[in-house]
């Protein structure tokens, strides 16, 4: 009875909380959630999982399993102060698992965003240290999901596992998981407008990112299947993290009517 | 003057049946550790306070501890490996023994004071508490199956979806639910009522043999070793390889300085939690002592604190020994809140 008591106050609790957040934030101020959507592409043709193909230096590569978590999305306004994409720490808000094998995961929503003009878009490839050693967590963070290491625990920030010849593992298997640790942070990704974005109360946008894959094997580091077949901790994969950082780039962004954002178009 | 009277005497009756429920309650509690601080302890490092242990949850957390349903196929608990009787290690077992009979490489530590260490395991692989049973469940040689496969079985359960409900508020079986449940016994696992802690509190007196006991402990072992928790949960070799088979520390860390490194051990209970070291290789303290006199192997590595070994004398060895039994904390090991079968 006292145990029902103590949950309905702090239920309630929480929906005044959640309440003047909403006012605070967005509602208010006649803000909109924007909307994202990720495709994954090879130089310019969409990414098809098994499919081959060859890096600049000739290597050839395919993609069987492509997954990683997106976070601490941050927009940056024309006057160059920021809003920033609640997170709560009871539960995954704000964390997103993107998989390319599960089509509703490369399209969700950030915000609301108040009203106002955005220049930039930032977030982390992966989760943030104070996230990643937080204990157990839920919905997209749930370590049950398999996007975490037992064996140091943490988050696997960016998951890669595919085929190459050139491979010198068994069944020229390519595997690269990235994951945090002591000095090894999720890597950050700012992404300029190429002109500005307008949020108000009847529009918001619709920005769609492509991250590049050719870009993890030819990016800031050239990474060779033949020398490098795995990558499983931190250290190990501090090269490849920094080029899943470089895959992204915004392609387009297009205006998105509240009636549209409603009907989920 | 009298009716007054009377009606008050009734009084005591009406709260005294109003309060039997309440009084039943209380008793309840009691029997659900709390996190208490020993004095002189330091601060724990897990918070409960956004896990607050409640009756039915450190009930439903004892459960699962004692319940081979987290395993793949239904053949080993948590408490196959950790028995209460050995202050939750596994008694005459040199490495963990798991599912299908395989034997992993590390040995078994007893489980205790889990909410003061900054990191578990040998290695400090696990940064919180909450997440460390995943690392059991999920392992080929200690339980073989995976969180996923164990939230499904307690999904399909037929008596787990009220035990969470009832733990937790609200229906739902999670991840989250259960590593939190989990935590809520392994956390409050605290031992701190050895006759080395009545000692320290004036409670008892010690032999003189067990002074001369502690007097050596604290010049030879306490700087690593370090009270009240003993252990400065820091890394480090004691020496014992030269060129060390299991990296240790160096796993984690990448770094050449931990090969060879393990966390510096409780001796809290140590009289009960044999076979010792990360690979359980020493089966008594006896051993135990006579590597720090006489078997300490240089290497890169080495503690400096250990370079010289540490002789002692026939006499100066039983006084050790004699205090390092003070550490053993019998009511931990026979309190009923821990045990399988529970009051
Ligand atoms: C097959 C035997 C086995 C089983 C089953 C097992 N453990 Fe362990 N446990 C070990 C071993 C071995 C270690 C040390 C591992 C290491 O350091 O690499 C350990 C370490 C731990 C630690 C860290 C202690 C410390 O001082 O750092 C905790 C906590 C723990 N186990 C809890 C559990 C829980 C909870 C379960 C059930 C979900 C469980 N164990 C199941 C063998 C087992
Ligand atoms: C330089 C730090 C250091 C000093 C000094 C030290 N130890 Fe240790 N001790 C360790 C470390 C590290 C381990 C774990 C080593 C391993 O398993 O690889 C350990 C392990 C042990 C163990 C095994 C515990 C278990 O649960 O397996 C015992 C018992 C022990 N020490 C007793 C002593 C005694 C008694 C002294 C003093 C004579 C002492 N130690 C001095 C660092 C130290």
């Amino acid at each position: 009875m006292k145990r029902k008591m103590n949950l309905a106050a702090r239920r309630l609790a929480a929906a005044w909380l959640l309440l003047l957040a909403g006012c605070g934030h967005g509602a208010a101020q006649g803000g909109l959630p924007l909307r994202i959507e990720i495709s994954h592409v090879v130089g310019d043709a969409p990414l098809q999982l098994g499919d081959s193909y060859k890096t600049a230096a000739g290597d050839v590569w395919s993609a069987e399993r492509l997954r990683y978590y997106l976070s601490n999305f941050r927009l940056r306004r024309a006057d160059g102060s920021w809003f920033v994409n609640p997170q709560s720490a009871d539960s995954s808000r704000g964390y997103f698992l993107v998989d390319e094998a599960d089509a509703a995961s490369k399209q969700f929503q950030i915000g609301p965003l108040p009203a106002g003009t955005y220049s930039g878009i930032e977030f982390l490839v992966g989760v943030d240290a104070t996230r990643n050693g937080a204990g157990a967590q839920t919905g997209t963070l749930d370590p049950a999901r398999g996007m975490f290491w037992t064996w140091n625990t943490g988050y696997i920030f960016f998951q890669f596992e595919g085929h190459s010849p050139q491979s010198s593992d068994a069944e020229h298997a390519l595997t690269w998981h990235v994951g945090g640790g002591t000095g090894a942070p999720a890597r950050s990704v700012f992404l300029q407008f190429q002109s500005p974005v307008e949020i108000s109360a009847e529009n918001s946008a619709e920005l769609h990112l492509h991250a590049d894959l050719a870009r993890l094997f030819d990016g800031a580091h050239v990474l060779h299947p033949a020398t490098q077949p795995t990558a499983m901790d931190a250290a190990a994969s501090a090269e490849v993290a920094d080029n899943s950082a470089g895959l992204f780039r915004i392609d387009h962004v297009h205006k998105l009517p509240k009636a549209g954002l409603a009907a989920g178009l | 003057m009298k009716r007054p009277a009377l009606w008050l005497l009734g009084v005591p009756l009406l709260v005294v049946v109003m309060a039997a429920p309440l009084a039943r309650a209380m008793i309840a509690a009691h029997a659900t550790p709390r996190l208490q601080v020993p004095q002189g302890w330091p601060a724990p490092r897990y918070d409960f306070a956004g896990n607050p242990v409640t009756a039915a949850g450190f009930a439903l957390g004892r459960r699962l501890f004692y319940d081979p349903i987290l395993s793949r196929d239904g053949s080993v608990a948590c408490g196959s490996c950790h028995q209460q009787f050995a202050a939750f290690a596994h008694l005459d077992h040199r490495v963990s023994h798991g599912i299908g009979g395989v034997n992993g490489k590390r040995n078994t530590p007893g489980l205790f004071n889990l909410a003061w260490q900054p990191d578990l395991m040998w290695d400090g692989s696990v940064h919180h508490l909450e997440m460390q049973p995943v690392a059991p469940m999920s392992n080929p040689v200690e339980m073989g199956g995976s969180l996923a496969l164990a939230v499904d079985k307690l999904r399909r359960d037929a008596r787990y979806p009220e035990l969470f409900a009832r733990a937790f508020g609200s229906p739902g079986v999670d991840s989250q639910r259960l590593l939190r449940a989990l935590a809520q016994f392994t956390g409050t696992l605290v031992s701190a009522d050895s006759r080395y802690d009545r000692y320290v509190q004036g409670r008892e007196a010690f032999t003189p043999q067990e002074h001369e006991g502690l007097d050596l402990f604290r010049q030879h072992c306490a700087a690593c070793h370090r009270e009240p928790l003993f252990s400065d949960f820091s890394y480090r070799n004691n020496g014992l390889d030269a060129a060390p088979r299991d990296a240790g520390r160096a796993v984690i860390s990448g770094r050449a300085e931990d090969q060879g490194r393990f966390r510096v051990p409780s001796l809290r209970n140590v009289a009960l939690t044999a076979p010792y070291m990360h690979d359980g290789r020493y089966e008594t303290l006896e051993q135990v002592l006579d590597h720090y006199a006489a078997g300490i192997q240089p290497s890169p590595t080495l503690d400096p604190l250990l370079a010289h070994g540490v002789p002692l004398t026939a006499g100066e060895r039983e006084a050790l020994l004699a205090f390092l039994d003070t550490l053993s904390d019998e009511n931990f090991i026979h309190d009923r809140r821990f045990a399988e079968t529970h009051d």
